[in-house]
C-alpha cells in the first residue's frame, strides 16, 4: 500500500519532469543561439531578438497555456462523467466552438476579442448540449457519449470546412485557424488567455472537494448534503468554457485533452485532486513538446504544419489503443422487436401505402424544377432529351446511395442495439475519402476511374483495420463503431493537415466529402443501382440474424446461431455497401441514421419491413436533398450530401428527443 | 453568413440570366474562318480572360458571381451565363447553351467524361507539376487560338504582351526597386506568400523584380507562412498585400503587434495594399499584375 502510494506521488511528477526536460531541450535548441540577445539591446534592427521575444517565447507560453487548459477540461469531463474517453475533442466541444466561429466570422470577418469568445462558448455549449441530450438517453454510457461526441465533432468540422469552401475559393485562412496553428507574433494571445484560464482553474480547484465527495457514489454524496446534479453541471460548464476559450484563441487543438489525463492516470494520479493538478501540467508539457518538435520539423522541410491537426493525428490512434481498456457491460439493448407484435400486422399496409407517396416525390423531383433561365417549370416533353441525361442519373444515383445507407443503418443499429449507429460512423467513408485524397496527390490528374479505385482501396483498408480490432473484441458492436469513428477522426485530421497548406487539391477532397451528385453519369447510376439491389437482397437473406441479434449475444447463441460469424458477415456487407454509397454521396449525409429512424417511426419494427422501409426512406431523403441542392441557389448547386446533413442532424435530434419523452 | 451569400448568388445569377436570355453569346467578332463556330464555354477564369483577349466572349463561365472579386479585369461582358461553382458545374444549364467547345483544366479532370458527352472539350494545362505558369499560359493561349481559329489574334496579343513585359522590364530598371514580398493575408497571423513556379514569380523574373521570399512553393506558386517569418528576410523589402484582405481589418490589428511594428519595412512604411489580381490566371492576369505593381512602384518613386 505504501509502495503504491509512493508510486502515486512520484509517477506523475516524473512524467511531467520528463516531458518538460524533453520539450525544454528542443526549445533550447531553438533558443540557445539567440538567448543572450534577450538581455542585450543591440543598436539597429535585430530580427533574431525580435523573433525570440515576440514569436518564439509567446508561442511557448501559448502552447503551455492551451495544453494545460485543454487537459484540465478533459480531466474535469472524465471525472464528472466517469468516462475515461471524455475530452473536448471526443465530445465535439472544440469542433462545436470552431463551427460557430467559422459561421459567424463569415458574416462578420472583423470579429475579435470578447465577442469571439462568446461565439465560441455558444458553439461549444450547443455541441455539448447535443451530445449530452443523446448521451442522457443511454444513461451517460461512456461509449455512447463518446460516440455521439465524435459524430458531432466530425460533423461540425466538416460543415465548417464546407462553409469556408462555399464562400472562399482561393484563400483558406479559416482552414489554417481551424487546424490549430500556434504561430504567434505578439503576446496578445497568451496574455489574454492567462487570466481567463487562471479564473477557470481556480473555479475547477474549488470543485475538487465536492467532486471527491461524488466519488463516494451519488447517494453517498447527496447524503452529505451535496447537490450532485449541480456539481456536475458546474464542472461541465467550466470544462466547456476552457475548451471554448482555447479554440477561440488558437483553433482546434485535437486530443490533448484526452491524452494528458490518461497519462496522468497511468502515472498514478488517480485521485480527483491529483488528476486536476497533474494532468494540466502533463498537457502543457505535451503540447509544448509536440509544438517544438513541429517547429524543428517544419523549419527543416519548409512546409506549414498546423499543431492542432498534428496532435489530432497523433491522438486518434491513442484513442484506438485505449479502447480495449474500457469495460463495457454486455447489455442487451431495449430490443426493437419486443414491440414487434403490436405492429406486426401493419407493415405491409404501411409499405404499400407509402409507395404511391414516394413515387409522387420521385416524379416531382425529376420533372419539377427550374429552367436554364431560372424560372420554375414543369419539364415539357420537348425538353426531355436536353435535361434528363443530366438529371436522371444523379437522381437515380442519389436514390440508390440513399437506399444503401438506409439499409446499412438498419443493419448497424440492429447489430449494436445503438440508435446512434450509422454507416458514417463506421469510418469506411473516411477511408474512401483518404483514398481519393491519395489519388489527387499521387497522380497528376486522376480521372473518375482512378478516384474510384483509390477510394475503394481506402475503404477496404479501414475495413481491414476495423476487422483486426473487431476480432480482438469479439465484434462487440459498440467497440467496432467506436473504432470506426476514431479512424474517421484520424483521417479527418490528416485531411485538415493537407487543407491547411492551402493546396487547391484539398478543396477537391472537401468538395467530394460534401457529397456532390453532379458527377454521376448513366454507368455510375446503373452500377449504384445494381449495388443497392444486391445489397438489399443480401440484407434480406440475413433478416433472421437481424431479428435475433438484438436479443443479446447469449440468447442468440442459445438459438444456435454462430454470433461471431453472423456479425462478421453483416459487418462485411455493411462495409461494402457503405463504400459504394460513399463514393456516390460522400461521407456526411447522415441518411444512414435517418432512414432506419423514419422506418421505425412509421411502425416498421421487424427486420425485413424495417430494411425495406429504411431503403425507401433513405433513397427518397437523398433525392429530396439533391432536389433542394439544385433549387435553392440556382444555378449554383449545393451538394446533396451536405444538404441532407444540414437537414438530417436537426431532424434526428427532434426524433431522439421525441422518443425520449415517450420512453419516460 | 452562407445563406446570405446564397441569396446574393441568387440575385446575381438572376440578373445575369435575365440579361442572358436575349443573347446566347456568340463570338463577338467575325467567325467565318473559325474551325469552331458557336458558343464557347470556359470553366476556368484564366482561360475565360484569354478568350476575351482573343476577341471572343464566352457564352458561359463558372463562378461568374465571383469574377469581380478575383479577376476584376478584364470585365466580363454582360450576357454571359453563370454555370455555378467549379465544385458542382450546373450541367443542365451548360447543356442548354449547346456549346461548341468547352474549355477546362486538369483541375477538373473528374468532370471531363460528363463534359465530353455535351460538347468537344479542350483541356489546357497551366498549373501542374514540372512547368512554369507564364510559359505554359503562353503555350496554352496558342493552343486555344488554334482551336478557335484565332491564331493571328493570339500572335498579336502575345506580341503585345511581350512588348508590354519588355517595357515593364525597362521601367523596372529605371526604378531599381527593393525586393518585394507578395502576400495574401489568410488571417491575422498567417499569410500566403507567392514564389516558385507560379504566375507572380514568373512575371517578376520576366520583368526583373526581385522576390524577397526564395522558398520553393508548389506548382501553384505559393507557401503558407506565419507572419513572423517575414522578420528574417532582407528588411529592405517592400511588402505588397493583395486584396481581398482577410479579415478586412488585418492591417489594423497588426498595429497592436510589437513584432510587426518593429519590422523595419513596416516602420518605414514600406507596406502596400494593391487591388486583387488572379494569382492562378494566365497572360492577361500576368499583365494586370505587372501593371498594377509597376504603376504603384512608380508612384512611390
Amino acid at each position: 500500500m505504501t509502495r503504491l502510494k509512493a508510486k502515486n506521488i512520484l509517477g506523475a511528477p516524473a512524467v511531467v519532469l520528463t516531458l518538460f526536460v524533453l520539450a525544454g531541450l528542443l526549445a533550447w535548441h531553438q533558443l540557445s543561439p539567440d538567448f543572450s540577445r534577450l538581455f542585450v539591446q543591440q543598436s539597429g534592427y535585430d530580427p533574431r531578438r525580435l523573433l525570440l521575444i515576440y514569436s518564439t517565447l509567446p508561442r511557448i507560453a501559448t502552447a503551455l497555456l492551451a495544453g494545460a487548459a485543454l487537459s484540465l477540461s478533459g480531466s474535469l469531463l472524465q471525472q464528472v462523467l466517469r468516462n475515461p474517453l471524455a475530452s473536448p475533442s471526443t465530445l465535439g466541444i472544440s469542433a462545436g466552438a470552431n463551427l460557430a466561429l467559422v459561421a459567424v466570422m463569415l458574416a462578420f470577418p472583423a470579429l475579435q476579442g470578447l465577442s469571439r469568445d462568446a461565439v465560441a462558448l455558444f458553439g461549444s455549449a450547443a455541441a455539448a448540449a447535443v451530445v449530452f441530450l443523446i448521451g442522457a438517453r443511454r444513461g451517460f454510457s461512456p461509449l455512447a457519449l463518446v460516440l455521439a461526441g465524435l459524430i458531432v465533432g466530425v460533423w461540425s468540422g466538416a460543415l465548417a470546412a464546407i462553409l469556408v469552401l462555399m464562400n472562399d475559393r482561393y484563400l483558406s485562412g479559416l482552414f489554417v485557424w481551424g487546424a490549430g496553428s500556434l504561430a504567434q507574433q505578439s503576446w496578445t494571445i497568451p496574455l489574454s488567455l492567462l487570466p481567463k484560464i487562471a479564473i477557470l482553474s481556480v473555479a475547477a480547484l474549488l470543485m475538487v472537494r465536492p467532486m471527491a465527495l461524488m466519488e463516494l457514489g451519488d447517494s453517498g454524496a447527496s447524503g452529505l448534503g451535496l447537490s450532485v446534479k449541480r456539481t456536475r453541471i458546474v464542472a461541465v460548464c467550466i470544462a466547456i468554457a476552457l475548451a471554448a476559450i482555447v479554440t477561440s484563441a488558437v483553433g482546434v487543438i485535437g486530443f490533448i485533452g484526452l491524452i494528458a489525463p490518461r497519462i496522468a492516470q497511468l502515472a498514478g494520479a488517480r485521485q480527483m485532486k491529483g488528476q486536476l493538478i497533474w494532468s494540466p501540467l502533463i498537457g502543457a508539457g505535451l503540447l509544448l513538446l509536440t509544438d517544438e518538435a513541429l517547429v524543428l520539423l517544419s523549419g527543416a522541410s519548409s512546409t506549414f504544419l498546423p499543431t492542432g491537426a498534428i496532435t489530432a493525428l497523433l491522438g486518434a490512434p491513442l484513442l484506438l489503443l485505449m479502447l480495449p481498456r474500457l469495460k463495457t457491460a454486455q447489455r442487451s439493448a431495449p430490443s426493437p422487436s419486443q414491440n414487434a407484435n403490436r405492429t406486426s400486422c401493419e407493415p405491409r399496409v404501411i409499405l404499400l401505402a407509402s409507395i404511391p407517396a414516394l413515387l409522387l416525390l420521385l416524379i416531382g423531383a425529376i420533372f419539377f424544377g427550374r429552367a436554364p433561365d431560372g424560372s420554375w417549370t414543369l419539364l415539357a416533353y420537348l425538353h426531355w432529351p436536353d435535361v434528363l441525361p443530366y438529371r436522371l442519373p444523379r437522381i437515380t444515383g442519389a436514390f440508390a446511395a440513399g437506399a444503401m445507407l438506409g439499409v446499412v443503418g438498419t443493419i448497424l443499429q440492429r447489430l449494436s442495439g445503438n440508435e446512434m449507429a450509422s454507416p458514417e460512423v463506421l469510418g469506411i467513408s473516411a477511408g474512401a475519402t483518404l483514398g481519393v485524397t491519395a489519388a489527387l496527390f499521387l497522380l497528376p490528374a486522376p480521372g473518375m476511374a482512378a478516384q474510384l479505385g483509390f477510394g475503394g482501396l481506402g475503404a477496404f483498408a479501414v475495413l481491414i483495420a476495423i476487422f483486426l480490432f473487431g476480432i480482438r473484441s469479439g465484434f462487440a458492436p459498440e467497440r467496432v463503431l467506436l473504432t470506426g469513428i476514431a479512424l474517421g477522426a484520424m483521417l479527418d485530421a490528416f485531411i485538415s493537415v493537407l487543407a491547411a497548406g492551402g493546396d487547391p487539391r484539398a478543396i477537391i477532397v472537401i468538395q467530394w466529402m460534401s457529397g456532390s451528385t453532379h458527377l454521376i453519369d448513366i454507368s455510375k447510376a446503373i452500377s449504384a443501382t445494381m449495388a443497392a439491389i444486391s445489397g438489399l437482397a443480401l440484407a434480406f437473406l440475413g433478416r433472421r440474424w437481424l431479428e435475433l441479434l438484438p436479443l443479446g449475444a447469449q440468447a442468440t447463441q442459445a438459438i444456435g446461431i454462430r454470433v461471431d460469424f453472423a456479425r462478421a458477415c453483416l459487418f462485411v456487407l455493411a462495409a461494402a455497401m457503405t463504400a459504394a454509397a460513399t463514393l456516390v454521396v460522400g461521407p456526411l449525409s447522415f441518411i444512414g441514421l435517418m432512414g432506419p429512424h423514419l422506418a421505425r417511426e412509421l411502425g416498421l419494427r421487424r427486420a425485413a419491413p424495417q430494411l425495406a422501409g429504411a431503403a425507401l426512406a433513405g433513397g427518397n431523403l437523398m433525392v429530396l436533398a439533391d432536389w433542394f441542392g439544385r433549387m435553392i441557389a440556382f444555378p449554383y448547386q449545393m451538394p446533396a450530401g451536405l444538404v441532407s446533413a444540414l437537414v438530417g442532424a436537426p431532424l434526428l435530434l427532434i426524433l431522439l428527443m421525441k422518443r425520449r419523452r415517450t420512453a419516460q | 453568413m452562407s445563406s446570405e451569400r446564397l441569396f446574393e448568388n441568387l440575385r446575381l445569377s438572376r440578373r445575369t440570366l435575365l440579361a442572358a436570355t436575349a443573347l446566347f453569346a456568340v463570338p463577338t467578332m467575325e467567325a467565318a474562318a473559325d474551325p469552331i463556330s458557336g458558343p464557347i464555354v470556359s470553366l476556368d477564369y484564366g482561360l475565360a480572360s484569354t478568350l476575351l483577349a482573343l476577341g471572343v466572349a464566352p457564352a458561359a463561365i463558372a463562378s461568374l458571381a465571383d469574377w469581380d472579386t478575383w479577376v476584376v479585369e478584364p470585365k466580363m461582358p454582360s450576357g454571359v451565363v453563370d454555370l455555378g461553382t467549379t465544385g458542382e458545374i450546373n450541367l443542365e444549364v451548360l447543356a442548354s447553351i449547346k456549346p461548341a467547345l468547352i474549355l477546362t483544366t486538369p483541375y477538373l479532370a473528374p468532370l471531363r467524361p460528363r463534359l465530353e458527352a455535351i460538347a468537344p472539350v479542350l483541356e489546357l494545362t497551366i498549373y501542374a507539376e514540372g512547368g512554369e505558369a507564364l510559359q505554359r499560359s503562353i503555350a496554352a493561349t496558342r493552343l486555344l487560338a488554334d482551336a478557335i481559329g484565332r491564331r493571328a489574334q493570339a500572335e498579336d496579343f502575345l506580341a503585345r504582351s511581350e512588348q508590354f513585359f519588355s517595357d515593364c522590364a525597362n521601367r523596372v530598371k529605371r526604378l531599381d526597386p527593393p525586393p518585394l514580398a507578395l502576400i495574401n493575408f489568410v488571417d491575422t497571423r498567417h499569410a500566403r506568400i507567392y514564389c516558385g513556379a507560379g504566375l507572380y514569380q514568373n512575371v517578376m523574373t520576366r520583368i526583373g523584380l526581385k522576390n524577397a521570399w526564395t522558398g520553393p512553393g508548389g506548382y501553384w506558386g505559393f507557401e503558407t507562412i506565419g507572419l513572423e517569418q517575414l522578420a528574417t528576410l532582407d528588411q529592405n523589402l517592400r511588402l505588397i498585400a493583395f486584396e481581398p484582405l482577410l479579415p478586412p481589418n488585418a492591417l489594423d490589428n497588426l498595429q497592436d503587434s510589437p513584432l510587426w511594428t518593429s519590422l523595419p519595412f513596416v516602420r518605414d512604411g514600406r507596406v502596400s495594399v494593391l487591388p486583387g489580381t488572379l494569382m492562378f490566371g494566365m497572360v492577361q492576369e500576368a499583365e494586370r499584375f505587372a501593371r498594377i505593381l509597376i504603376d504603384h512602384l512608380e508612384k512611390l518613386a
